[in-house]
């Protein structure tokens, strides 16, 4: 399967939808129910985008973030302006895309794209909401909630960045032989985040 | 990258996709032209959705109690929902059997009915801002949008969207949530409103009243039922609230309070929704019995509607089972 490269793309697809499916449910189904202080939970979603953005280049990232974005809208309890994930996703996916282009050598760098990510995914998320007028992204809410999410996000970063990347890395491995645009980020990025791997 | 040209141009159509759906959906309101993908949304996704709690609840009750066999514990769990079924129909028929004795002893008549439940358990919850749950009853139980839904303690929301396995609710914490209520003893009415984040934000109290007029009285202690919405949609009248925690000065027209609601939001497991409301409104019947001698109309001995899983003990007798021990850390 791994010679044709068209079968090689297949699965990376495949693996990048398996992925995004199962961040999202767990996400509903496990995440979003634990009784966190402050009532806020970690994006998993959103860390999944983060992550495969890293890996695969910002073409894939905005892709992967627009139908990830889309799913988070539709799954039964949203209860939001139907595109507001998507939008945001979607640039999320793109920028970490292009950012992992740029990363060099440093182990600190993939950790500071992620949080840096999430934060940027929670502001614009809000920011959303508060364009559309939701009430529910009154001000006071977001200035308490944006930070303790950013937080949350960056504790629960390793482990799905360290996830994806399990994931992921079988794929990678047809790809580098084959040298195409995506190896270099994910060669890069496997390589610095090889200590995190072993967390 | 030397894709840039082609990633710009697929990233300005992704934008513009999601620009034109945020508009669509938002000049749509509920008549959405959209609200297909999300019917879509729940057919696919909601089984997936059982599945995944049918799965993940074992394992998080393995995780939460190494000595109980999980058999036992699923054991227990069914034998949970059967207790709040039964409890349910005991409670219905006791208010059926209180409201018969006092008409029969007023008017002469007899034969009202309680609510009519379908019991139900929580399987997903919301993400972001919003404060929905899913649960896994759907349009083939018999649930409709914009029917009630409580637990044994009390209010929990109200379903907004129905699926064919599952439907979403709206808790009574979202701030986009407002149900009218009565305090009891009494016929002032007012709103409350939820504060967001499942009471675990803002100070912890979950809810807020208003109380429409400034002037009428209202103490600390003092406990809310829902007022009932017109043709009993989306609230029945009856169902227990929460209880007043702390009354701000008057301001304006109205007055607030913050009220601590019976039913703990953050460990959401058995819940029932409403799908035919009671023929008579229960007024306090429903409410746990008071800590003090209250005066409310019945003996009310029943000790069904305080059999909470809830934590407001204190509104509560000490002796009333806790059936809901918060399994998995899911919950």
């Amino acid at each position: 399967m791994l010679n044709a490269p068209e079968a090689s793309r297949t699965g990376r697809v495949v693996t990048a939808a398996l992925v995004i499916v199962v961040a999202l449910i767990l996400q509903v189904s496990v995440a979003n129910r634990l009784p966190l202080p402050g009532g806020v939970q970690p994006d998993l979603v959103l860390l999944a985008v983060v992550a495969l953005a890293l890996v695969s280049g910002s073409m894939t990232g905005m892709v992967t973030g627009f139908l990830a974005g889309l799913a988070a809208d539709i799954v039964p309890p949203a209860d939001h302006t139907l595109g507001r994930y998507a939008l945001v996703y979607c640039l999320i996916g793109y920028l970490c895309g292009i950012a992992s282009a740029e990363m060099d050598r440093q182990s600190l760098v993939p950790f500071l794209a992620v949080a840096a990510g999430a934060l940027a995914g929670a502001v614009l998320y809000a920011a959303t909401g508060m364009i559309l007028g939701d009430p529910r992204a009154e001000w006071g809410t977001v200035s308490r909630m944006v930070p303790l999410q950013v937080v949350y996000d960056v504790i629960a970063s390793p482990f799905v960045v360290w996830a994806v990347l399990r994931v992921t890395r079988r794929y990678e491995r047809g790809e580098r032989a084959r040298g195409d645009r995506f190896a270099v980020p994910a060669a890069r990025y496997r390589a610095m985040s090889g200590r995190s791997g072993s967390l | 990258m030397k894709d840039t040209r082609r990633t710009r141009v697929v990233l300005g159509a992704l934008l513009v996709a999601a620009l034109a759906m945020i508009t669509v959906d938002y000049r749509g309101g509920a008549q959405s032209p959209l609200r297909g993908l999300r019917g879509l949304g729940a057919t696919v996704f909601g089984p997936v959705e059982r599945a995944s709690a049918a799965v993940v609840r074992p394992v998080g009750n393995t995780f939460d109690a190494v000595t109980d066999a999980p058999g036992e514990r699923r054991r227990a769990d069914r034998l949970e929902r059967e207790n709040q079924r039964l409890r349910e129909q005991l409670r219905a028929g006791r208010l059926d059997q209180d409201r018969s004795a006092q008409l029969q002893r007023l008017l002469g008549t007899a034969g009202m009915g309680g609510y009519k439940i379908r019991a139900a358990q929580v399987i997903s919850a919301g993400q972001g801002f919003e404060d929905t749950v899913t649960i896994d009853v759907g349009s083939r139980n018999g649930v409709r949008a914009d029917m009630t839904v409580m637990s044994a303690a009390g209010l929990v929301g109200r379903v907004t969207r129905v699926g064919p396995a599952t439907a979403t609710v709206l808790l009574a914490t979202d701030q986009t949530s407002s149900v009218g209520s009565r305090l009891e003893d009494s016929k002032e009415i007012g709103i409350v409103q939820g504060r967001g984040r499942r009471g675990l934000g803002n100070g912890g109290t979950a809810l807020r009243f208003q109380l429409l007029d400034a002037a009428a009285p209202i103490r600390v202690g003092q406990r809310l039922v829902t007022l009932g919405s017109q043709a009993e949609r989306p609230y029945v009248p009856g169902v227990p609230i929460g209880v007043i925690e702390r009354i701000d000065g008057a301001s304006g027209l109205t007055r607030t309070a913050y009220v601590r609601p019976f039913v703990r939001f953050t460990s959401l497991d058995v819940v029932a929704v409403v799908v035919a409301p009671p023929k008579i409104d229960p007024r306090d019947a429903v409410l746990p019995p008071a800590p003090k001698p209250a005066p409310t109309p019945t003996p009310s001995g029943s000790p069904s509607p305080g059999a909470s899983k809830s934590g407001a003990p204190k509104a509560r007798p000490s002796g009333t089972r806790r059936p809901s021990k918060t399994p998995t850390p899911g919950d």
